[in-house]
């Protein structure tokens, strides 16, 4: 057992490096990178944050996977059919699949693991779409197959996201307080080798892995919460990767060309978007045209420019653009101060007092905009403060803690209007969050969204199984719902990725499915490897 | 002085019931639970699937049985499992039935807090002592002006600007110091003799940190406190009968000026276990700051009241030592107390 040198010192002699060389393809080397939180544990249906997927996607595998162009493949699953009657859906699994302490991997797992996420006792919060099944069965140890009372076809999204875990060495454990969620088995590129509590996570390759082997042998993922911090240790190459925010994208990388000399950066469309939501209980909002009048009022390239600093797109429905739930002939709302007043004047509202707010029935147009505390929804909200206060419009903005925020606000629906944001979903199911049902407290239409045609469509969506068909109701739900605007679509956000250029293989520009996609595929070439601790 | 300290220990039972009713129910207060978390505003998580957590987790009766049932376990000091980490001890560790150990947050976060928060008392004293004293015996010239605005300076200075430009200046520019983290990767490879200069060059920021602002204001007391014991009668006298300067300073001055200083350190012992959630979170320390912060605001109530007792307790023994020291340190408190 040797110990080199400690990270710090690599710095400098890495300055000399030119990475401008190309290597084959090699194995070897560790990637660090950095994450805000740490996970409470591995088992992902039980964990649910972000910190905790991100990790044990690296150790898990599951039935389906989204591949890069976002379209469902196998994982597990070599192959699936869905019976004539669209209920059935029979995943066949890959020959010989193993976990990584080299026992077979069977539909038994499968099985086990679709009785653990709908236990009653099973403390997940994600139970509630596989509980839909009727009958779960394994007719053979390869064989896995699932029957619903009428077609779900969110059904194989759902699969993609349930990491399958080993029966045999939890079937006599309680889920909820297994060591297992700090010590897991999994059965993908990676293992768990280390997790120092608060410090970091150190996962090296799965040798036993039957998906094949990646080719760096360590990710390391360090905890650090704050994001200065992060971009110190970045600079000072203790890390390879994280995340950046806008400032440090746009303003701080161009100005240190000492910094691009060995990090590379990646842009991405994110995963989310961010929205105006209104009360649709709430006068004026149940009115379409102010709805409609507010929407031309936004500017929201001057927001994407302004909180994004440019790194944003503008979105015109609820799907990520680019993927094929995403409506290519939708466009956002221009921005048209001018149709804003017209069409803020055909619903009685005038100013007819001079004071320069609009009036109408002796009452001022004022309300208020609730957001949550980040950074970038507050500025989205000074922003469309102004552009209100331009047509006449006065808005006050308040911020709030996020638990204070959906308790005391958001389910009893004690708001006029929020700033919020939504992720793109990968399956274009939104019945949660549009159907006129799902309003109760605590539901996801907290905005009360209630339009027969849209829960017609949502419902048809959500029994069609063939893509193209499912496209097109999806298309049509779009079209409605920008028509309608419920929402104003502000704008989504890039990721912002930068990697030390030592890292190899990374798509660029990154696929529908972002850079990540295939990180078994980067590599380390030798002449970069850092000089490590290592174990001989 | 026996029957005092008795009296006083039989009294801490009642606070502490006092204020664990009093937290409970204010933690309670705040809207939200352990299912509001961000992860659970997800259409994925159904109403239906996180009212069931609530009643996994108790949530659903009221807050009175809640706190029965806390006070239950806690009359076998038992302080439960994390609602947040999986199912981790709040307090100490527990061995499952296969033989598994899992720390217990608090036995684990503690020791970093206490470590980095004696160390920046050392340094506090160490620094802040001379410069008040060296302040006070020069007042109103160069040295003391230069002290004073040094003591201000660090004072004004935020904390966490400090803590930047240092890690970038030692740790970015210069490879002097790590910049986050408590120990490097590999810590366990090296030999002892390595690891703890490693661990030392780690808490060297976080330490010089956290004692900036205290130093400012103990060495501002000390210089007070040495100001007002130098105008006393009795410094007089001791110069009027020919007693050298250094033992007038340091045999009857400082001795004096020090004494409230003695109460100070008795209520700074709850401050040593509570941690600083910015120079933690700045680091990436794992220490109690950062644990009650990240606690508060996923609503892990077992966590929360599981530091909160352990403060209780901490701030009651520490007035208990500031009061016994006082009256060890002081023959007119000792006097009174006896009385």
């Amino acid at each position: 057992m040797t110990a080199c040198s400690d990270s710090s010192s690599s710095s400098q002699t890495n300055n000399k490096i030119d990475y401008t060389k190309n290597y084959p393809p090699s194995n070897g080397g560790t990637l660090i990178d950095a994450m805000t939180g740490e996970p409470s544990g591995l088992i992902a249906m039980i964990a649910g944050e972000s910190a905790a997927s991100a990790i044990a996607g690296n150790i898990f595998n599951s039935l389906l996977k989204y591949d890069k162009n976002l379209e469902l493949t196998g994982e597990l699953a070599g192959s699936w059919d869905v019976s004539d009657d669209q209920k059935t859906i029979t995943f066949h699994l890959k020959p010989n699949l193993k976990w990584a302490d080299n026992q077979p991997l069977t539909s038994d797992d499968v099985l086990f693991t679709w009785q653990k996420v709908t236990d009653e006792k099973t403390r997940t919060p994600y139970g509630s779409d596989f509980k839909l099944v009727t009958k779960a069965e394994t007719p053979d140890a390869n064989t896995f197959r699932v029957t619903y009372a009428q077609p779900y076809a969110p059904a194989l999204d759902t699969w993609a996201g349930l990491h399958i875990l080993p029966k045999h060495l939890l079937k006599d454990q309680d889920i909820n307080t297994t060591a297992f969620a700090r010590n897991p088995v999994g059965s993908h590129y990676y293992k768990l080798e280390k997790w120092k509590n608060g410090q970091f996570l150190k996962l090296t390759r799965n040798e036993n892995a039957t998906q094949g082997q990646a080719k760096i042998d360590n990710l390391l993922s360090r905890i650090i919460p704050d994001k200065a911090a992060q971009f110190l240790e970045l600079s000072a190459d203790n890390i390879d990767s994280m995340g950046l925010n806008p400032i440090q994208y746009a303003r701080i990388f161009p100005a240190r060309p000492d910094l691009n000399k060995n990090i590379a950066l990646y842009k991405e469309l994110g995963n989310s978007y961010t929205y105006l939501g209104f009360n649709l209980k709430r006068k004026p909002f149940d009115d379409v045209r102010v709805r409609q009048a507010i929407n031309y009022a936004i500017n929201k390239q001057e927001i994407i420019d302004g909180v994004l600093l440019g790194l944003g797109e503008p979105v015109a429905s609820p799907y990520k653009p680019g993927t094929r739930w995403s409506n290519p002939e939708l466009k956002p709302y221009p921005y048209d101060p001018n149709k804003a007043k017209a069409l803020l004047k055909a619903a009685g509202y005038e100013d007819h007092d001079g004071d320069g707010i609009l009036d109408k029935d002796g009452k001022p147009f004022t309300f208020e905009i609730l957001t949550n505390q980040n950074k970038e929804r507050e500025m989205t909200g000074v922003l469309i403060q102004r552009r209100l206060n331009d047509i006449g419009i006065k808005a006050n903005i308040r911020v709030l803690e996020w638990a204070s925020f959906l308790g005391r606000f958001i389910k009893p629906k004690e708001f006029d209007v929020v700033v919020l944001g939504w992720s793109l979903s990968l399956d274009p199911d939104q019945y949660s969050i549009w159907h006129s049902s799902q309003q109760a407290p605590g539901q996801f239409n907290f905005i009360s969204y209630s339009n027969p045609r849209v829960d017609k469509l949502l419902e048809a969506g959500r029994l069609e199984l063939n893509p193209d068909k499912r496209m097109k109701i999806y298309h049509e739900f779009s079209k409605i719902l920008l028509e309608d605007s419920p929402i104003v679509f502000l704008s989504a956000g890039y990721g912002l990725t930068a990697i030390h250029k030592r890292v190899r293989g990374i798509s660029n520009p990154a696929p529908p499915a972002g850079i990540g996609h295939n990180t078994y595929e980067w590599y380390i070439p030798r002449a970069y490897a850092r000089n490590e601790m290592s174990e001989h | 002085m026996l029957k005092y300290l008795v009296k006083r220990i039989f009294w801490m039972v009642p606070l502490l019931i006092g204020i664990s009713l009093i937290s409970f129910f204010i933690m309670h207060l705040a809207p939200g639970d352990i299912t509001t978390s961000e992860a659970s505003f997800n259409p994925k998580a159904s109403e239906e699937s996180r009212q069931k957590l609530r009643e996994l987790y108790s949530l659903d009766k009221p807050v009175i049985v809640q706190y029965g049932l806390w006070m239950k376990r806690m009359a076998t000091l038992d302080f439960g499992t994390s609602f947040a980490s999986h199912q981790r001890p709040v307090f100490w560790q527990t061995k499952d039935k296969d033989g598994n150990v899992t720390l217990g947050m608090i036995q684990e976060a503690l020791p970093i807090t206490l470590l980095i928060n004696v160390l920046s008392l050392i340094l506090i004293i160490s620094v802040a002592l001379p410069l008040g004293v060296v302040s006070a015996l020069n007042q109103n010239q160069l040295t003391d002006r230069s002290i004073t605005l040094f003591v201000f300076i660090g004072f004004a200075i935020p904390g966490f600007w400090l803590a930047l430009m240092l890690m970038y200046w030692t740790g970015v520019q210069h490879t002097w110091l790590p910049i986050s983290g408590l120990q490097s990767i590999g810590h366990e490879n090296m030999n002892w003799l390595a690891q703890i200069t490693d661990t030392l060059k780690h808490l060297a920021l976080p330490v010089f940190i956290s004692g900036i602002t205290g130093l400012a204001g103990i060495s501002l007391f000390v210089r007070n406190g040495m100001l007002e014991v130098l105008h006393q009668d009795y410094i007089t006298t001791a110069r009027s009968k020919g007693l050298s300067e250094n033992r007038v300073i340091y045999g009857h001055a400082l001795r004096n000026a020090l004494l409230p200083l003695i109460t100070i350190f008795g209520l700074s012992i709850p401050g040593l276990i509570g941690g600083s959630v910015i120079a933690e979170s700045i680091f990436a320390i794992p220490g109690m700051g950062k644990l009650f912060f990240d606690a508060v605001l996923m609503r892990d109530f077992p966590v929360i009241m599981g530091i909160l007792t352990i403060g209780a307790v901490l701030t009651l023994i520490g007035n208990l030592i500031a009061d016994i020291a006082y009256a060890w340190a002081d023959p007119r408190v000792r006097r009174g107390v006896v009385q």
